[in-house]
């Protein structure tokens, strides 16, 4: 009985059956007493049991043990019809056991429609029995079935039938003629149906019984067409998927003689239709087509079916290429290729007739719009052949037609139009993409062209494509790029003229853009650095955008060279040294602030070198990172100047000492947090816990609050990475027992709450056990008067990304849940502390938890949302334009992706959104636009009630001064109107 | 107020496409809280260059039905007057095509304009039926509470999916 | 609001008494006045019709009538008698409502008309009852002690849909105005009801018809942006006599250069003899006849103009019949605004 006691304590865990320690048979032995017990309720049971068994393990049986379950159970057919439903079921569970005879499914079909009088059965034992095999029986049952739960079920048995290869014989186009009558599906679920069947459901099923098996094409094309050809919109898209799916099993001989037809339509749809989904079904079923023609195995007397129809393609197509102002232009190109992305037989035959012909009509052309038209056309074609790859796509098409294609493509880049230069850009990027298809001379004229547009184009966004065309084909021609590229652009930087704002501007992103190989790397790097110096000598008061724009550039070179090792470390060698030692003439002038160079010190310059100089040092070997952190530490600590490139001082360097005048020292600090807190964890920083307390100091002391904060950053950023162990208590025993004073009273509460926020960021990302007390203290001063606005802001620092500090980029630790962690330990808090404040204060909280939220992911503030949204709403009423900005920025991606938390609060939030329409400050009433159309996503029904109220009040800001309010009032208004209305 | 649906032939299947105009750059002025954006010309010809055409996958920009230069706008005397060129003259949707327009510049402009939309002169066979018709406001009500006229208004209204 | 305008006989004004939002998140299309003058009716694209009263200075709503039409109730028109209302509705239907001591009960619903029914109107012995619609045809129906409406002529004489419909004050004569840009009267010859005349002139659609108080003289208003001003050639009791000859109806004034758009409804004051339009400009005209000039060849003058009497078109104006200068009118920003039109005081 122990079998019996496993069977019904875990029916679904027949373990030792499936083991094979039992037999089948000892199953039903053990089950014995029931299978034979008088009530029929308890027969019932056990055959239950028996077929949940075999349900979950008929892949173990033996072919004997079959035959005798199947002999069994076909005798309890003529038992009691309580009965009936259990046996199906083994039967059922039976019939998909491999080692079921055909032989035996006969007999058992036959016993079935022998014994069971099917419509008296229940639903879902008509359903389940009917797994087992037979067409014919089969057929007559499900003949006129209309329960969508039963089709869904005949389907499946179907497609079983086809797939597991059961002789369908003669019974083939009774079994289409009984699936196919319920093509296309057209059914619209009830409203509130318990069973869940949609539609689609529906479609899907039949769709694989009818791509089941080539033996229905004859029969099936006839109908797919005529559907394709009827009005209804979804009857044409379900034929063509259906096509699209039968593709993928039928040879060319099953599609041959619906060839023309198939083609007719798909044609036909794609010239005329409204909707950009069935234009892509039809053309993605196209390729499908041409793709299964391209399989057939070619015989020398027979013809090829892919060159017959593709030729058909091109003779109904390609004259429309010559009309390039014309709508169909597009709808031929786009068949054409479609047909020609089949294969690369289906490309050569395609390509090798339209190329020429564009390329001709280009020329005939004149038009600079026609041209771009033709143009975008030919580079349709062109990234085709990426499709294949180098090593299987010969170029053999474009060899053919190489000279007039550059021809083109280099007159195009000469055209005064702009859009059709940048669509010759596009195509040279492609053509010199392709290997050994541009000579020597065309690859010089292309990189001089392209040099052309970078610096003499006047519109921006020519050259820009210019630019990134450079960065992608300068790997592949290094030599070209640095003889003829960045050559000229070196040269122009040293030109001086007028406009040499804009034009110097352009050198440097173009210098970065082709960055892109270390070769030329290696030329880029020192041209820009010579532009820095240049720049500085001659820098007056105030000119830091061109210093910022200087470091653009070298940050996107250092990121392009990060993954090569060799231009990484020459990267690293030639610019660290080069800024720091700017930096520090710049620094140690007399009278720094006012001396030549001093807009290096300002702090859109300063912060500019600070991704530089990371994206310098993230990526270092371990040996030169060791090195380099053994200089620039002395730098800082000691003043040691010796590896700088230009080393004579008038003074020297000590950014951590006391003294009026070294306040332009300690701003470079956030230079040696950009290093040294970039660099891989396991590097040791040297005289760490010295450099600790320095900056710790620094961080508390300092005046200047760009000074301060760059050493707190810095101190949080070494803090983040420092191993767990005595001295890592001891250092943060040494930051709190500065913090608590210095937030307790002084000047300087300010810097003792910036270094408060990094140090519990730094811990909160590595779920270090101190943070939450110092979470506390954050939290705590939400209260405060003085630093209550700053403490909310602060949340937003705790759980954002910085971009200089304490993110993955730079190696910090930064726990996988943190943010998550952090929500589900405060926000509870975070509310409590709403309450309980005074209310002179309590916008504070609510400003802290809008950006608690706005920066938690989606997910999981949707489970949140039901216990927070009091309080959001609450703070849809808060004066505070922030708190009410950040809270409408929180609810609008919500109400998109949880409208069924949220729409039961649809009358609240339609008056709050509807109210705050009317706020003085333009991002609110912006916000506030965005969320009433966002509301259109919940469920109409629970809208209609404010529909007239929403569309009229929304009347007024239609007439708002700002353009761009009044544009969000149009989108919203639209789609409320569009509410609950036919057509929507 | 129309004749019929959109039938199963296309009157005219390839009619000439144009370009369709990038999207308004936002200056700096637009994004001052305090200084006022006046509604003008090319504000009323964002609203409706995105309609759809009722019979091709394309807007009315792109068949050039609507151009910016047959947009008038006084935002100081609240009247809006727009020109659509129908791409055939013979074109069965002129009125469908008037009416989306209409009904689109009502819902999307201040109550206080007065929306005047018609054939551009010379560019349709029953120009002068058609204006009446969509300046005849009492017609207007009534085809926008017949469910199925509504239903391709919205359409043409609502973005492409 | 007020507003005066020069003119020979000195300044008249028409200032604001009262402002309705009677059809809220809708437009309103007309307003009626009942026989007595105590209650005004309005109805709109809420498809409700809704009664007001007089509550000391202001209007209060004492009925709404929101159950009988499924579309834009576009006019609506009170019985001689005051006991029954009858709305006219996009839905094709027209329903008769009658006045209890609760409030108003739908007792019939019209049906026959093909699509929208545009204007319904009662004559004055109150036994029939004519509508109009988009369908081209004018509908007389008559009406017995039960109740019992029956259909005794349907008039195809428009080329297009109908606009408007109204009775002579005195006499069973019928005058419609259509989008075909002309104007029908109509009478019963023989037991049957036939065109009698056609008045050309307006240039596009006529949107509204009213009869001066003795039924001399009928205005029309069109989209033309004119008035005009039509008169009998009879003397004495027009079409009193079974004469065979028709009287013939012609313009003797167009106003024209007033109005800057669609004038939608004209009312001409059965006790003042003030005409006043209702634009869509949004303004209010009040004119009057000059007292000096022919008979057959009178001038109108602007005696005062509401530049934006309403925030949108103004659809309707409807003179008190019992206050004289009390005048209605609605609009389709859904309000409905109450006026008092004061002549010179040295008249």
């Amino acid at each position: 009985m122990c079998v019996r006691a496993c069977v019904i304590s875990d029916p679904s865990r027949p373990a030792g059956l499936r083991a094979g320690s039992w037999t089948a048979l000892d199953v039903v032995e053990a089950l014995g007493s029931s299978l034979e017990h008088p009530e029929p309720r308890t027969r019932a049971r056990g055959l239950q049991l028996l077929g949940q068994v075999l349900l979950r393990c008929h892949g173990a049986l033996r072919h004997a043990e079959v035959t005798h379950l199947v002999l069994f159970f076909e005798a309890r057919l003529k038992d009691h019809h309580l009965v009936i439903p259990a046996v199906l079921h083994g039967l059922h569970a039976l019939s998909l056991s491999e080692a079921l005879a055909p032989g035996l499914a006969v007999s058992v079909l036959k016993a079935i429609f022998q014994e069971v009088h099917v419509q008296s059965l229940l639903q879902l034992d008509r359903h389940t029995s009917l797994g087992t095999d037979f067409t014919f029986g089969f057929i007559q049952v499900m003949d006129g079935e209309k329960d969508p739960r039963n089709l869904l079920v005949a389907f499946q048995i179907v497609r079983d039938l086809v797939l597991k290869g059961y002789a369908l014989g003669p019974f083939v186009e009774e079994l289409f003629e009984v699936t196919s009558c319920y093509f296309p599906i057209d059914f619209t679920p009830p409203p509130n149906d318990p069973h869940g069947i949609q539609r689609e459901d529906l479609i899907i099923s039949l769709r694989a019984v009818l791509a089941s098996t080539p033996q229905f094409a004859e029969f099936l094309l006839p109908l797919l067409i005529e559907k394709m050809d009827s009005e209804l919109q979804s009857a044409k898209l379900d034929a063509v998927q259906t096509l699209s799916a039968c593709c993928a099993i039928y040879g060319p001989k099953e599609l041959q003689e619906f060839l023309p037809s198939l083609w007719a339509s798909l044609r036909r749809e794609v010239f005329q239709t409204a909707s950009e989904k069935l234009e892509a079904e039809c053309l993605g079923t196209l390729t499908a087509l041409a793709a299964c023609l391209s399989h057939a195995v070619l015989h020398a007397d027979t013809h090829d079916p892919l060159d017959t129809f593709l030729s058909g393609v091109l003779q109904d197509c390609r004259h429309h290429l010559c009309e390039p102002d014309m709508k169909l232009v597009w709808p031929s190109a786009k068949l054409l290729q479609a047909a020609a992305s089949a294969s690369l037989r289906a490309y050569h035959h395609i390509a090798g007739s339209v190329l020429p012909l564009l390329l001709e009509q280009y020329n005939q052309h004149p038009q600079s719009s026609q041209r771009r038209t033709i143009l975008e056309m030919l580079l349709g074609f062109l990234e085709l052949l990426q499709k294949w790859g180098h090593e299987e796509g010969d170029e053999t098409v474009l060899l053919g037609v190489r000279a007039p294609l550059c021809s083109v493509v280099f007159s195009a880049l000469t055209d005064p139009s702009v859009q059709l230069q940048i669509v010759g850009v596009r195509a040279l990027t492609v053509l010199g993409a392709l290997p050994g298809l541009l000579v020597a001379s065309d690859l010089d004229l292309a990189v001089d062209h392209l040099t052309r547009l970078v610096l003499h184009e006047e519109d921006p966004q020519s050259s820009m494509a210019a630019m990134e065309a450079a960065g992608t084909l300068a790997p592949a021609h290094p030599g070209a790029f640095t003889d003829h590229m960045v050559r000229a652009l070196a040269q122009e930087l040293q030109t001086e003229r007028e406009d040499e704002g804009t034009r110097h501007q352009r050198c440097l992103q173009a210098l970065a853009a082709v960055s892109t190989h270390p070769s030329i790397v290696r030329e880029t790097v020192p041209v820009l650095l010579q532009h820095l110096r240049h720049l500085q000598r001659g820098s007056e008061p105030g000119d830091t955008g061109k210093t910022a724009s200087l470091c653009r550039s070298l940050h996107r070179v250092a990121v392009q060279s990060q993954h090569d090792p060799e231009s990484c470390s020459f990267y690293h060698q030639a610019v660290v040294p080069c800024l720091l030692g700017l930096a520090l003439q710049a620094a140690l002038q007399e009278d720094a602030l006012l001396a030549p160079g001093k807009a290096l010190l300002e702090e859109e310059a300063l912060t500019s070198m600070v991704p530089v100089i990371s994206a310098a040092s993230t990526h270092l070997s371990p040996e030169l990172a060791v090195q380099s952190a053994a200089l620039i530490v002395p730098l800082f600590l000691d003043g040691d100047v010796s590896f700088l490139p230009q080393n004579s001082f008038p003074c020297s360097f000590q950014p951590f000492q006391d003294g009026p005048c070294l306040a332009a020292q300690r701003r470079l600090v956030t230079l040696l947090m950009a290093f040294i807190c970039s660099l891989p964890r396991n590097v040791p920083v040297p005289q760490q816990d010295r450099l600790l307390r320095e900056l710790l100091a620094l961080s508390c002391a300092c005046d200047c609050p760009f000074a301060a904060t760059a050493a707190a950053k810095c101190f949080a950023g070494l803090v983040n990475k420092h191993p767990e162990g005595p001295q890592l208590d001891e250092v943060l025993q040494l930051a709190l027992n500065r913090l608590e004073p210095g937030l307790a009273e002084g000047p300087r509460r300010t810097q003792a709450l910036g270094l408060l926020l990094w140090v519990t960021k730094a811990l909160v990302l590595r779920y270090h056990p101190l943070s939450s007390r110092l979470t506390d203290k954050v939290l705590a001063l939400l209260g405060d008067a003085e630093l209550g606005p700053a403490a909310a802001e602060g949340l937003g620092l705790l759980l954002g990304d910085a971009p200089d500090v304490l993110h993955r980029g730079c190696h910090a630790d930064v726990r996988l849940m943190y943010r998550q962690r952090f929500f589900t330990d405060n926000v509870p808090r975070l509310v409590q502390g709403f309450h309980a404040a005074h209310s002179d204060v309590k916008a504070n909280y609510l400003k802290g938890l809008s950006h608690v939220l706005n920066h938690l992911p989606k997910p999981v503030l949707v489970t949140e949302l039901p216990t927070l949204l009091p309080l959001l709403l609450e703070a849809l009423s808060c004066l505070d334009r922030g708190v009410q900005l950040s809270t409408l920025r929180c609810l609008q991606p919500l109400l998109l992706e949880a409208p069924r938390a949220l729409s039961p609060h649809g009358d609240t939030l339609v008056t709050k959104f509807l109210s705050l329409t009317d706020s003085p400050a333009m991002a609110v009433r912006i916000a506030a636009l965005r969320c009433i159309h966002a509301l259109t996503s919940l469920p109409a029904p629970g809208l209609l009630p404010y529909k007239a109220r929403v569309i009229r009040a929304l009347a007024k800001p239609l007439d708002d001064k700002k353009r761009l309010v009044r544009k969000e009032a149009v989108v919203a208004r639209g789609d409320w109107f569009l509410l609950g209305s036919p057509g929507r | 107020m129309v004749g019929h649906g959109p039938g199963p032939a296309l009157e005219n299947a390839n009619p000439l496409v144009f370009r369709r105009s990038g999207e308004r750059p936002v200056t700096a002025r637009e994004e001052d809280d305090d200084l006022p954006d006046a509604i003008d010309d090319r504000e009323i010809f964002d609203l409706i260059r995105s309609i759809n055409d009722p019979e091709h996958p394309l807007t009315l920009e792109e068949l050039n039905v609507v151009e910016q230069v047959r947009v008038k706008v006084n935002d100081a005397e609240s009247t809006v007057a727009v020109e659509f060129t129908p791409t055939i003259p013979h074109c069965s949707m002129a009125t469908l095509i008037g009416l989306s327009i209409k009904v689109k510049l009502i819902r999307s402009l201040p109550e206080r304009f007065k929306v005047d939309v018609h054939i551009t002169p010379g560019t349709h066979i029953s120009e002068h039926a058609v204006n009446k018709q969509l300046a005849d406001k009492e017609r207007v009500a009534a085809a926008l509470e017949n469910s199925h006229l509504l239903e391709v208004v919205n359409q043409c209204l609502s973005a492409r999916s | 609001m007020r507003a005066g305008s020069a003119s020979g006989s000195g300044m008249a004004t028409l200032t604001l008494s009262c402002r309705l939002a009677a059809h809220p998140d809708s437009r309103c299309w007309f307003v009626a006045w009942s026989p007595g003058g105590a209650l005004l009716a309005s109805c709109g694209g809420d498809r409700s019709v809704r009664v007001w009263g007089r509550q000391g200075e202001s209007w209060v709503c004492r009925a709404v009538l929101d159950e009988g039409h499924q579309r834009t109730v576009r006019k609506v028109a009170w019985s001689l008698c005051g006991n029954y209302l009858a709305s006219a509705s996009f839905d094709a239907t027209t329903c008769i409502w009658k006045k209890t001591p609760d409030g108003f009960e739908c007792v019939t619903t019209l049906e026959g008309h093909e699509n929208e029914v545009k204007s319904v109107a009662w004559s004055p012995s109150g036994s029939l009852l004519a509508t109009c619609s988009r369908d081209k045809s004018v509908w007389i129906w008559e009406v017995d002690e039960e109740d019992e409406y029956e259909c005794v002529s349907v008039l195809n004489s428009h080329t297009q849909d109908v606009k408007h419909v109204v009775w002579h004050p005195t006499q069973e004569l019928l005058a419609s105005a259509s989008y075909d840009d002309t104007v029908k009267l109509y009478r019963e010859e023989e037991d049957d009801w036939v065109c009698c005349t056609t008045l050309e002139g307006h240039e596009s659609t006529v949107w509204g018809l009213a009869f001066d108080g003795a039924g001399r003289r009928l205005a029309s208003c069109s989209d033309d942006r004119t008035v005009r001003i039509w008169s009998s050639d009879e003397q004495g009791e027009p079409g009193v006599a079974c004469s065979s000859t028709e009287p013939s109806w012609k313009c003797i004034c167009t106003l024209s250069g007033y109005h800057t758009r669609t004038i939608y409804d004209v009312a001409w004051c059965h006790l003042t003899g003030a005409l006043a339009t209702a634009c869509g400009d949004d303004a209010i005209r009040i004119f009057e006849e000059e007292p000096l000039a022919e008979p057959q060849q009178p001038t109108f003058a602007l005696m005062a103009h509401v530049p934006r009497a309403h925030a949108q078109d103004v659809n309707c104006v409807a003179w008190n019949p019992a206050e004289p200068g009390l005048l209605a009118s609605c609009s389709d920003d859904g309000e409905v605004a109450f006026w008092k039109y004061q002549r010179p005081e040295c008249c």
